[in-house]
């Protein structure tokens, strides 16, 4: 259950057995939810943080004339809300993107781990600022990319992160997302996607068709969309 | 709630809408329209390029064209100050 959120652990630095024994006993309870669901809400009191095990969940944020925001993706192994063990409530919500299966890691067993494990402690720590670089490169997308850029981005960055998990190789990964999902996350309209899917696919880059994202030239891509892993803190060593 | 394509059509081509999505009428499929081409020219004009030659055709569940959505429909242009007075340049 826990062993996709070890491998990525594992990739940037050691984790011995007890401390995976201590990760494995902090799950206390694995749900399964269907695509669409808001599991949490702004505002809502929350005791545990939740641990993505299969399907793809979003953090998203919600205008009152209905414009959204997504403001993360995450996939199997990633923890949705880590940050709510020291925010016990969250300024955004959280909603499965597909049909999802999550494990609920309370916050009391978090807790304890801080307090008897501090290189499993420091690793998690890592996750959470892992999840700000992320967010930092989404903010440069955003904020100043071109709609070509920053939906090339977005591919590139998947196919490593769903890469790292054993679901993406270099001809390309399942998405199942929707244009208007795809355009929530990038900050455009679904209009305007299908538009920039049809201009990565004429320049012979990736095409997006059916759920399936099949990358045609991996170094255009990241060309296009001035991609480079760095963000994504990808080496192992001491942490 | 109907299920509606729309296709852009400019001079680069055609992006076919092969997804669609459900909307309530065809006034909300129109109102995505608009919004879709403000999208797409505001990322043109900051390129520097502005070409309202296009359209979105909006396509119903069967496939049949309802309505075209002309780019120039989605905008209020007004020809700046000098042009529109007659004056040539300079304050």
């Amino acid at each position: 259950m826990i062993d996709k959120l070890l491998l990525k652990l594992r990739l940037r630095d050691d984790i011995d057995s007890a401390e995976e024994e201590a990760l494995r006993a902090a799950v206390a309870e694995q749900r399964d939810y269907p695509a669409d669901r808001n599991f949490i809400r702004e505002g809502q009191e929350l005791d545990a943080s939740t641990l993505l095990v299969e399907g793809l969940v979003c953090r998203y944020k919600d205008l009152r004339d209905g414009g959204r925001q997504i403001t993360a993706l995450h996939v199997a192994g990633d923890f949705v809300d880590l940050h709510s063990f020291t925010l016990k409530r969250l300024d955004h919500n959280i909603m499965t993107l597909t049909p999802c299966r999550v494990a609920l890691v309370p916050h009391a067993r978090l807790k304890e781990i801080t307090e008897t494990l501090p290189h499993l402690t420091r690793m998690l720590w890592f996750s959470t600022t892992l999840d700000a670089a992320i967010q930092r490169e989404w903010e440069l997308s955003l904020g100043r990319r071109t709609a070509l850029a920053k939906t090339a981005h977005l591919f590139c960055e998947l196919r490593v992160r769903l890469g790292l998990i054993g679901l993406a190789t270099e001809a390309g990964y399942a998405l199942p997302l929707t244009q208007a999902e795809l355009g929530e996350c990038l900050g455009l309209t679904a209009v305007h996607v299908n538009r920039t899917l049809r201009e990565l696919r004429e320049r012979g880059l990736m095409e997006f068709r059916d759920h399936e994202v099949k990358i045609l030239d991996f170094v255009g891509l990241a060309r296009a969309a001035e991609f480079k892993d760095n963000y994504l803190y990808l080496e192992k060593r001491p942490r | 709630m109907a299920r509606f394509y729309l296709h852009v059509i400019n001079r680069l081509g055609t992006a076919r809408d092969e997804e669609g999505a459900e909307l309530a009428d065809l006034q909300e499929a129109e109102a995505r329209a608009i919004e879709g081409i403000r999208s797409i020219l505001a990322d043109e004009a900051k390129a520097g390029r502005l070409d309202l030659d296009g359209r979105i055709e909006i396509a119903d569940e069967s496939g049949a064209i309802v309505r075209t959505v002309p780019f120039e429909e989605a905008f209020e242009i007004r020809p700046g100050d000098d042009r529109a007075s007659g004056r040539s340049g300079g304050r």
